[in-house]
């Protein structure tokens, strides 16, 4: 509803952040005496709900139990430092991957496809970096989504593909591709491995989500090995042998993410009891 | 009615000065820091679950998680939005834990239904009888505003999402209710069937 000073939905806003004890603004106040449903909903707000607290001697008992395993802790480094180590594993791998295959891969591409799919792979390994990052500590703040930035890296890697590649001919799709698909991973499971070892620096809520997050970033670290190491510009191999290590490496953090879950909630239903 | 200040009400230096300390093993902290947050997380428990019981040994739950990763707290950062994302943790192992033993009894979830009232004037119904008709991730929204007074930004953090998701959760929540207060005030129309029965618990 609009009324002459403001509508529903600048009224949200209003009631989002105000408190029953404080009186509303003036705008606020005229639009609620013109609105009946934000004035009952204003109203129900401010009705407050239960005072009811927890216990006193479950408080007590609480206090107690960490009062007993009370000993001094290390806070967790900085998240720059995080980055930073996950950033210079990122780029150790790839130098190593490319002392090892070469550069045929680098020396086929065209300076645009270069550009591209280089561009592409630096600002995805940044962008997962920094979501993983962020969820080693409770209540990171995350301005895109973590549970969509993996698929939208996904999505834009294979549009990046999709459009810099074309389709050549190839006699040997399948046995070349399985070689391509074998060498990522060779690369993507020891950065997955020194992944985690930062990973269980800190407090990982979510195991699948970050699991994810982190088998998605060693992927994308294959990946740029190929691209610097595999000569095969056709399309579908790319699509398929390349980018399919992300797909795997994020299935197989996802799995590994449940498994740790499933072990840590049997885990804590043993410890929670004081 | 008496309502207990928001953690939010304290200042958050307080808050981050209470966690070093407590970071450095400082009994007097910890105390200080179950008074004062302990009242709030068990509301957000209660206000979601209306079982007491429940609620308590979440509380506890959520503080033994708190400890036991009291390291990843870093000097400055805002307290709330680290200690509610924690307890958010903790509700939705409690959920699947509920959903599962339900599953084994085959049992219906009942979630209560919104009194009428023929009058506005009349006392409307509580918080806790209001959220409940909504599903689960727009109730967890509201009761995080409302009951625990977290800023759009912090209660972001604390789901992992970002400040325009949260606000368009809080909307459409805002939208439903004042379509269930208004037919409720006006006569003894039935409400729709609550949502969240069916849905899980956002993650």
């Amino acid at each position: 509803m609009r009324s002459q000073t403001m509508t529903c939905r600048e009224m949200d806003a209003v009631i989002a952040s105000h408190a029953g004890d404080l009186t509303l603004p003036r705008e606020a106040a005229e639009h609620v005496v013109e609105c009946e449903g934000c004035r009952l909903l204003v109203k129900a707000f401010d009705n407050g709900h239960t005072s009811l607290g927890p216990p006193e001697d479950r408080l007590k008992q609480i206090q107690a139990a960490i009062k007993e395993d009370l000993r001094p802790v290390r806070p967790l480094a900085s998240s720059g430092v995080f980055l930073l180590a996950f950033i210079l594993i990122s780029l150790a791998v790839v130098a190593i991957g490319s002392q090892l295959l070469g550069v045929n891969g680098w020396n086929a591409l065209s300076t645009i496809q270069r550009m591209t799919i280089f561009a592409a792979l630096t600002a995805s390994v940044f962008l997962l970096a920094i979501s993983v990052v962020r969820q080693m500590a409770p209540g990171g703040k995350h301005s895109i989504s973590p549970r969509l930035l993996p698929i939208g890296i996904l999505a834009g890697l294979i549009l990046a593909t999709a459009v810099i590649f074309q389709v050549r001919h190839e006699t040997a799709f399948v046995p070349d591709g399985l070689a391509c698909l074998r060498t990522g991973m060779t690369y993507s499971i020891p950065a997955a491995l020194l992944f985690w070892v930062l990973l269980s620096r800190g407090a990982v809520l979510y195991p699948k989500l970050t699991g994810a997050a982190a088998g998605g970033f060693a992927g994308l670290i294959g990946v740029s090995v190929l691209e610097v190491g595999c000569p095969n510009l056709d399309l579908y191999h790319i699509l398929v042998w390349h980018l399919g290590v992300i797909l795997l490496c994020a299935i197989g953090g996802l799995s590994l993410g449940a498994a740790v879950d499933h072990f840590r909630r049997r885990s804590i239903r043993g410890h929670s009891r004081i | 009615m008496q309502l207990e200040a928001h953690p939010s009400a304290f200042p958050n230096a307080e808050f981050e000065q209470l966690m070093a300390r407590y970071q450095q093993a400082d009994p007097g902290a910890v105390a200080v820091l179950v008074e004062r947050l302990s009242p709030q997380l068990y509301r957000f428990f209660a206000s979601q679950l209306g079982n007491r019981a429940d609620a308590e040994d979440m509380l506890q739950d959520t503080w033994m998680r708190i400890h036991r990763v009291r390291h990843t707290y870093r000097a400055g950062d805002p307290v709330l939005p680290w200690v509610y994302t924690i307890a958010r943790r903790v509700r939705v192992d409690n959920y699947r834990k509920r959903f599962r033993m339900a599953s084994r009894e085959m049992g219906v979830d009942v979630l209560p239904e919104l009194p009428t009232h023929n009058d506005e004037t009349s006392s409307l119904p509580s918080f806790e009888e209001l959220v409940a008709v909504l599903p689960e991730s727009q109730r967890e929204v509201v009761t995080m505003l409302k009951v625990d007074g977290l800023s759009l930004e912090e209660i972001a953090r604390v789901t992992s999402s970002t400040t325009g998701a949260v606000k368009q959760k809080a909307h459409r929540a805002y939208e439903r209710l004042r379509k269930i207060l208004e037919r409720a005030t006006k006569g003894p129309e039935r409400t729709p069937p609550p949502q969240s029965a069916s849905k899980g618990v956002a993650q």
